[in-house]
């Protein structure tokens, strides 16, 4: 324990270790706010008078306006809803809500917005996956909505993993499992899970980089000359460099996430939190969490992530002789994700992409995409859904790549 | 108590860095001397068990240091040539960084550590970032640290390097002091730095093992190679191109006073001199790049 006082002692007087963490809050937060400034609203008052609105005035105007849609998403609320929408399209004589005379949108169609979600997708042609437009259902099917929904998981598998049937099977008995009806409470957009994504990057980049020398700058120095010819200056010195390194990183990117988690549901209202993910992403999403569940099973995703690329840049600086070195491969694999998630073929990327230590909150391949998706990786006969396999790597690659480093560090041998 | 090296060799691509070394050091303080490249860094290094020799091994004790391991490495104190600190750390904080790596308790850390900041005159920079100071005191701090644990076997790469005149005969008697009972090992290519305070000295060139005795021993193999003359200062320089000076000093009355080494005297009127461990050194390397001698 004194060795891994020492050396958090010795990382934290490092005026670098400061300046990287008071940056990734500053983010954290300034990142928080971004989705909100993002949000704009603009109507016609009584008067005739155009108001327009933006920040936290749209969201509390919008919110506001949407106040009736919140709570439980009955099937007999979302039958309504789209009679609403028809007979407000009919009277005006057009077939998109885009075509509505000014004002008309934001008097008839925004109240009952919420609950409009998802229903065009849940009714979309299971052959080719195009969706109707909201004017061809016939509201009375709406009665069976929930149904509607199993059924449309089972079709849309049968697009997406069409050679495996275990992956159909899985999907269909995971969203069977789903608590249903699912809730809404409006004024939160998935623009705010998009903002949580970057933060982790931005995280687990700066953790990356206050982790890339720990072992390698004093290889380059010197340094390690006179570390490794005390007692305790092998192993016991490495497990405690990567231990301090492990008990920064994670603590920075709790702090972060739990900043910017207090910041945006401050912002946008923490009731929002309590929309079924079905209502923020695909009505089909195959686990059963709200908004501020899944919020939260990101972040842990994330802090699994940030973990597993920190032990893995530990395990390149305690192999590299040079800072450079260890800090352009271990950024080349925390970037290598987004770079393999665009490049290479489905089956292939989805398996790298789950087994590389970054991809947890890497941006197109993280775990929150993962989630609203649905990917699954074959192993033989069985299927995996790709946020399993993705957080189920990082709790394995932790221990690994840290028992390599330790390992790494006490061989190293001066040549 | 004794340190073997039996045979040690390394070899870095073609070449050899460490030619089949064999010594046994035993308590006392050993000079290790030979020029830039001749292979001390390297052997201090494999003595260290920081770096694995191509071929042949050390022991300590008549056991293998890789079989000791931790044991080897509590009875050791180390200073390399070139040697990074945390430089973010103070000078206090990073000696006791060090305790803690040695095994030292807190409160025997913090009495070795002010005892040793007085012997090597640091205690008003104690709280100082190691960044902020000069050459010399981070070379004490250097010398500090390898005190620390009371090494049975102290290993000094060039410890002198950046010290001033007056802190190299503090370290010389600091030595002096320390070394009763233990195995001091000093590499340097200053040889005043190791003449007097040294009960042997180890010469070694291009990787081999070139002599090995004391003092007087190795001053012997020069004994009637050491000239003193004096010539007019119009015509030192010509000598100075002729000879292997030891030494050139200018006298009153437009005169030089020369000491310079050769098989027989090359200036009329040149007389022996007592030979000293640095002409013995000149000898073996001559800064002409002639081989003088091999032993």
């Amino acid at each position: 324990m004194r060795i891994l006082r020492l050396e958090l002692k010795r990382i934290l007087k490092a005026k670098s270790t400061w300046i990287l963490l008071i940056l990734a809050l500053v983010f954290s937060i300034l990142l928080a706010y971004l989705p909100v400034s993002y949000c704009y609203t603009n109507y016609t008052d009584g008067e005739g008078k155009e108001i327009s609105l933006t920040g936290r005035a749209s969201i509390a105007y919008e919110k506001e306006r949407q106040s009736g849609a919140s709570g439980i998403v009955s099937p007999e609320r979302v039958r309504r809803a789209v009679e609403a929408y028809q007979a407000c399209l009919s009277k005006y004589g057009v077939a998109e809500s885009y075509d509505l005379p000014e004002g008309v949108y934001q008097q008839e169609i925004l109240p009952i917005a919420p609950l409009l979600h998802g229903v065009r997708e849940a009714f979309a042609d299971p052959n080719t996956g195009m969706a109707p437009t909201l004017m061809e259902i016939d509201p009375k099917q709406l009665d069976s909505f929930y149904t509607v929904c199993e059924e449309r998981i089972v079709s849309l598998m049968a697009m997406e993993q069409p050679d495996s049937p275990a992956a159909r099977s899985k999907a269909a008995e995971m969203y069977r499992q789903v608590a249903k009806p699912f809730e809404v409470y409006p004024g939160m957009s998935s623009t705010v899970m998009d903002y949580q994504n970057i933060m982790g990057l931005l995280v687990l980049l700066f953790c990356v980089v206050t982790a890339a020398p720990v072992f390698s700058a004093d290889y380059q120095s010197g340094a390690d000359d006179i570390l490794r010819c005390t007692r305790h200056g092998r192993g016991r010195l490495g497990a405690a460099k990567a231990a301090a390194a492990l008990l920064i990183s994670g603590t920075a990117f709790t702090a972060c996430a739990a900043a910017y988690l207090l910041t945006v549901n401050s912002l946008f209202g923490w009731d929002c939190t309590r929309t079924s993910i079905q209502m923020m992403y695909s009505i089909v999403t195959l686990i059963e969490i709200n908004i501020g569940e899944l919020q939260c099973l990101f972040a842990a995703a994330g802090l699994l992530s940030v973990l597993a690329s920190v032990s893995f840049t530990l395990f390149l600086s305690s192999r590299c002789k040079r800072t450079g070195t260890s800090l352009a491969m271990a950024l080349a694999f925390c970037i290598a994700p987004v770079v393999i998630c665009m490049t290479l073929p489905g089956e292939t990327s989805g398996w790298i992409c789950s087994i590389l230590p970054a991809s947890g909150t890497s941006i197109q391949a993280s775990v929150l995409y993962a989630i609203t998706d649905f990917q699954f990786l074959r192993v033989g006969s069985l299927a995996l859904w790709t946020p399993y396999a993705m957080i189920g790597a990082c709790a394995i690659e932790i221990p690994v790549f840290l028992f390599l480093t330790v390992r790494s560090y006490c061989k190293h041998i001066v040549n | 108590m004794e340190l073997l090296i039996d045979h040690v060799s390394k070899q870095f691509g073609d070449k050899k860095a460490v030619d089949d070394i064999s010594l046994k050091l035993t308590p006392g303080v050993w000079g290790l001397l030979g020029a830039n490249g001749a292979g001390k860094t390297t052997l201090m290094r494999i003595i260290a068990g920081i770096m694995e020799p191509t071929s042949g091994r050390v022991e300590y004790n008549g056991v293998p240091i890789q079989t000791l391991g931790e044991r080897y490495r509590d009875l050791f104190g180390y200073l390399p040539q070139e040697f990074g600190f945390c430089h973010e750390l103070t000078v206090w904080d990073y000696l006791e960084y060090i305790s803690a790596l040695k095994g030292i308790p807190e409160g025997r850390s913090r009495r070795k550590i002010r005892q040793l900041l007085e012997q090597v005159s640091l205690t008003e920079v104690c709280r100082k970032r190691i960044s902020n100071l000069s050459g010399g005191m981070k070379r004490r701090v250097g010398i500090a640290q390898a005190l620390l644990n009371d090494p049975e076997v102290l290993i000094l790469d060039e410890p002198t390097g950046g010290l001033d005149p007056g802190e190299r005969v503090r370290f010389r008697n600091l030595l002096s002091e320390f070394a009763h009972n233990r195995i001091v090992l000093i590499s340097t290519h200053v040889v005043p730095d190791v003449e007097y305070t040294a009960s042997c000295h180890v010469v070694i060139k291009d990787g081999s093992l070139l002599a090995i005795g004391t003092t007087e021993e190795l001053v012997r193999l020069v004994e009637g190679k050491v000239w003193d003359c004096t010539v007019p200062a119009e015509r030192a320089s010509e000598y100075e191109h002729k000879l292997q000076l030891a030494d050139l000093r200018n006298e009153r009355g437009g005169e030089t006073s020369i000491r310079y080494l050769a098989d027989q005297p090359s200036i009329a009127g040149s007389v022996p001199a007592v030979p000293r461990l640095e002409d013995l050194y000149l000898w073996l390397f001559p800064q002409n790049g002639e081989q003088n001698w091999r032993v």
